[in-house]
Formats: C-alpha cells, sequence, structure tokens
C-alpha cells in the first residue's frame, strides 16, 4: 500500500535495449500517471555497453527509482516446445540447464541459465529487470491472428529470423535461426558457386584438348544436353530465371541494397530450411502452411516477400514492428 | 501475466542519494532539537535568576526599610543624647554656678539634684543674707522655689530651700532648640 503510493509519486522510466550486428538501440520511455511523457530513441555504434550509453541511460535512470531495464534475449541456445508439462518439456530441451516460462498455460519458451547469467553479468552496471524472448514478442504481437489462423509467424530481425507456426493458438513448431551463424555455409556455397565459374571461363578461353576429356565426362554433358532439352520443365526454367533475376538485379543495385538483397536472401533460405524441418520431422504434428505473417523489425525489401510467394507458393502478410516498443509495452505488462 | 524469463529488481524510493539527504536531514533536525533544547534550559534558568533577584531585592528592600527606621532611630538617639549632653552641660553649669552662687556666709550641708528640681540644706546667719544672696540667684533660674528656716541655738539659722523647674517649660525650650538645627539642617 505504502509502496504504491510512493510509486504514484515518481514516474516509471522504462530502458529497452536491443542490440542489432554493429550498434545498439536504446529507446528510453518515461511514463508519469497520466500516460508517456517522454520518448527517446539513441542509437550507438557498439554491442556492448560501454560509458557513452551508460551515461546515457544513467541520466535517465536518475530521475526515478523506479525504472526497469529490458533486453531482448538473443542467444541461440533459445526455443519454444508445445507443451507446459514438465514430462514433456526432457523431449525438446534441457530443463536442468534452461530457464523456461510458459506462455497461457499453452508452450512454454526456454532459454540457457549460462546465458541469461551472462547476460546480467554484462548489464550489471544498469542492472537487467526483464529479459524477453522474440517469441514472446512475436506471440504479443501477432496476438490477434495467433488465436484465429492456422499460419506461420516470424519476426525479423538484423542478425535473426524467429519463427513460430500456430494452430489457432496452439504451438506446432518454433525456431529461433541466427543469420550470422548461417553466413558462414552460404558464403562457402557462393565462393564454390564462383570457382566452378572461374575454372569454367578457364576452360573456354583457354585452348581447349577435346582429346583431354574422359569419356565419362561426356556422358555428363550429355545429360546436361537433355536437360536442356526438357522445355517443359517449368520448375527447372523458373530456377534458372530467378538466378538470371538475381544476377540482374545484383549488377543494378547499389551496394548497400546489395547487401539487403543478401540478407532477405539468407532469409529466405533459413525460412525455407525451418519449414522443410517442420514438414520433414515426425516430431511435429505437420500440417500444410499456406499463410505466413512477417513481423518486419528490420525494414525487409519486398524480395523476401516475392521468394516466399513465387517459391513456397505462401500468402504474405508483412506488419511492421518496433521491436524496442514491443519490449517496452512488454514491460508495461508485466509490471500490471 | 509473466512473460520475462527474470523477476523485476526489488525497488525503492530509499535510493543512495535520498538516503544521504535523510541523514543529514536527521544531522540537522537533531541538531535543532539541541539547540531548542539549550534554550530552553537557558529560558529556564533566566526566569530562576530573575525569581532569584527579584527574592533578592525584596530583601534588600526590607533591609533598606529596616535600616532607614534604625537610621531614624539612630538620629533620634542621637538628638536624645545631644539633649541629655545638653541638659547635662545645662546642669553642670547650672551646680557650678550653684556652688558660685553659695555665698561664703552661708554653708551647704546637704544638696539633692532631683530630675527636675534641687533641694538645698544648710545653715545661714539669719535669714537676709539667705534672701538676698542665695535665694535672689535661684529664683533666676527655677521656676518655683521654696524656703523653710529653722533657728538654731547659736542664732544662725537651718535652711531647707526646694527649688523645682516647670517640665512643660524645659520640654518647649529644648524644642525649641531643636527646631531650629532642623532649620539650619535644611537650609545647608
Amino acid at each position: 500500500m505504502l509502496s504504491r503510493f510512493f510509486e504514484s509519486l515518481y514516474h516509471k522510466v522504462f530502458v529497452n535495449i536491443v542490440v542489432l550486428r554493429s550498434k545498439t538501440i536504446v529507446l528510453i520511455e518515461t511514463v508519469g500517471n497520466n500516460g508517456i511523457m517522454e520518448n527517446i530513441e539513441e542509437s550507438f555504434n557498439t554491442t556492448s555497453l560501454d560509458d557513452n550509453m551508460y551515461n546515457f541511460i544513467s541520466s535517465y535512470t536518475n530521475e526515478s527509482p523506479f525504472y526497469y531495464v529490458s533486453l531482448l534475449d538473443k542467444t541461440l541456445s533459445q526455443g519454444a516446445s508445445p507443451t507446459c508439462e514438465k514430462a514433456q518439456m526432457d523431449n525438446y530441451f534441457d530443463r536442468s540447464l534452461s530457464q523456461y516460462t510458459c506462455y497461457h498455460n499453452r508452450w512454454v519458451y526456454y532459454t540457457s541459465k549460462v546465458d541469461i547469467h551472462s547476460l546480467q553479468k554484462e548489464y550489471s552496471r544498469v542492472g537487467v529487470d526483464f529479459i524477453f524472448s522474440p517469441f514472446v514478442v512475436l506471440s504479443q504481437f501477432f496476438k490477434d491472428k495467433i488465436d484465429t489462423n492456422m499460419a506461420m509467424f516470424i519476426l525479423v530481425e538484423d542478425t535473426f529470423v524467429t519463427l513460430c507456426i500456430f494452430d489457432n493458438s496452439e504451438l506446432l513448431y518454433a525456431k529461433h535461426l541466427d543469420m550470422e551463424h548461417y553466413k558462414g555455409d552460404d558464403e562457402l556455397l557462393m565462393e564454390d558457386q564462383e570457382s566452378n565459374e572461374i575454372e569454367l571461363d578457364l576452360a573456354i578461353d583457354g585452348d581447349m584438348n577435346l582429346e583431354e576429356i574422359d569419356a565419362d565426362e561426356l556422358d555428363n554433358l550429355g545429360d546436361i544436353e537433355d536437360l536442356d532439352s526438357l522445355d517443359d520443365l517449368d520448375e527447372f526454367s523458373d530456377a534458372k530465371d530467378i538466378e538470371e533475376e538475381l544476377q540482374e538485379n545484383l549488377e543494378e543495385m547499389p551496394v548497400h541494397e546489395v547487401d539487403s538483397f543478401n540478407e532477405d536472401y539468407q532469409r529466405f533460405l533459413l525460412i525455407q530450411g525451418a519449414l522443410n524441418d517442420f514438414y520433414k520431422n515426425d516430431k511435429h504434428a505437420s500440417q500444410f502452411i499456406e499463410t505466413v505473417y512477417i513481423a518486419d523489425g528490420v525494414g525487409i525489401s519486398g524480395d523476401l516477400k516475392r521468394y516466399l510467394e513465387e517459391e513456397m507458393f505462401l500468402n504474405v502478410y508483412i506488419r511492421n514492428m518496433d521491436i524496442n516498443v514491443e519490449i517496452c509495452e512488454l514491460a508495461k505488462a508485466e509490471l500490471k | 501475466m509473466r512473460y520475462s524469463y527474470i523477476k523485476p529488481r526489488r525497488k525503492s524510493i530509499f535510493t543512495a542519494e535520498l538516503q544521504l539527504l535523510f541523514v543529514f536531514f536527521g544531522i540537522t533536525v537533531f541538531m535543532l532539537f539541541l539547540t531548542y533544547a539549550f534554550l530552553l534550559f537557558k529560558d529556564y534558568r533566566f526566569s530562576q535568576d530573575v525569581k532569584d533577584i527579584d527574592t533578592k531585592r525584596v530583601a534588600l528592600n526590607i533591609n533598606i526599610a529596616n535600616m532607614k527606621k534604625q537610621i531614624t532611630f539612630i538620629e533620634k538617639e542621637n538628638l536624645l543624647s545631644e539633649r541629655i549632653y545638653t541638659q547635662n552641660m545645662v546642669l553642670k553649669d547650672s551646680i557650678t554656678n550653684l556652688f558660685d552662687l553659695v555665698p561664703q556666709r552661708i554653708t551647704l550641708s546637704e544638696a539633692k539634684l532631683l530630675k527636675n528640681g534641687l533641694i538645698l540644706y544648710g545653715i545661714t546667719p539669719n535669714k537676709d543674707i539667705y534672701n538676698f544672696m542665695l535665694q535672689a540667684p535661684l529664683r533666676s533660674i527655677f521656676h518655683k522655689t521654696y524656703s523653710s528656716f529653722y533657728p538654731l541655738k547659736n542664732g544662725w539659722f537651718r535652711f531647707v530651700s526646694t527649688n523645682y523647674i516647670d517640665d512643660n517649660e524645659v520640654d518647649d525650650e529644648i524644642d525649641n532648640i531643636l527646631n531650629t538645627d532642623d532649620e539650619v539642617k535644611n537650609e545647608s
């Protein structure tokens, strides 16, 4: 009662920190008895808590003892599973090593205890009050759609993609995918492609000695010719068209757009891989996905939507999201 | 509804700055209280001193009144002594004059000095010598004079002379003397 009285005398300060690939966005929201008083967003070119960021945060947290620091969990070891029964949870993750919370007693999201401790330690100078899972952010953001639809829901952020499949608020599948982790394989793939092309060019430019070509190789060539003759293979021709289109786009686009394009392509591959896993893995109750809702927290280009529509025949709906604002709303909701 | 992996830290309005502020406030209030208590104590002491001084003043006033009374009494005593001294001097002079008045032919056998009178016993050769040479000066000094004669065998007379001074007249004279003294003091 007394604490409530004192709380009403001060305004609340919500500090929301989201770490991106090369910078950190800090959103400060000051809330009084009559609503939001102040809303400041500041970007810092660092991924850790440096003096500049600390001073910026302290300048607001010093104004009121009732300040709350919220973080978004971006660790790799997190996930979600479709049950809240402890016995069944063990099928999905190690409970002894994980910190987990049930969402409306329907499904559970979890992360590593070690990661939580390291996050708390990293931000110990300002202190941490809330660590939110991207699964919760996604669920709250698409709450209206999750309750009434069977669809895939994707949270797209700078360096990760969080993916959930819900059937009328029942979780079927969830995956947290890190783009930086995936990038290595992709680059290797690209390098292989490039080296093949270079070898091919050298072979064309240089004197080609047909006698040195093995019969097996000639057989392979013959197979390729057979493939070329198959004009009625729509999928193959479509794929070729897309590759050509991608190549053209790459040449026309400025550098940053090329990066964006690459990222969207990576995201597409991640989503495609996750959806394949959902379909193929017997552990999940597999159902055909027709619709995908994307929470865009980074400003994706139209390419991702096009890939998903053209390649995976999905109905794509994109809703823009400020992830800092969503985290702030979650912090407010938790305090109520 | 809980969404976060961790619980928020307990918030308190008593931050380090506020605690410091309360400590300083506490010290200030304590010092003010001490000052107030000191002033109360001094005020109490002051009122006690005032009461003591009042009591002393009253006592001194009483003493002064007593001393004034004593001074008045001493002044009266002084006046009385002066009066007695004057009377004695007058008496002494009177006696000296008396003995000077007694002629050689009259012999005094006894003299009684009374408060307001003189009784003389003696022998005179005859009544005339007594009447002319002793009674006349006595009458000038005393207001009332009575003489009795007893004849002796050798023809002389034993006499008893009783002389009185009127008291009221003596007092009036002394008062006159005192009044003249007071007038002299006032003028000075």
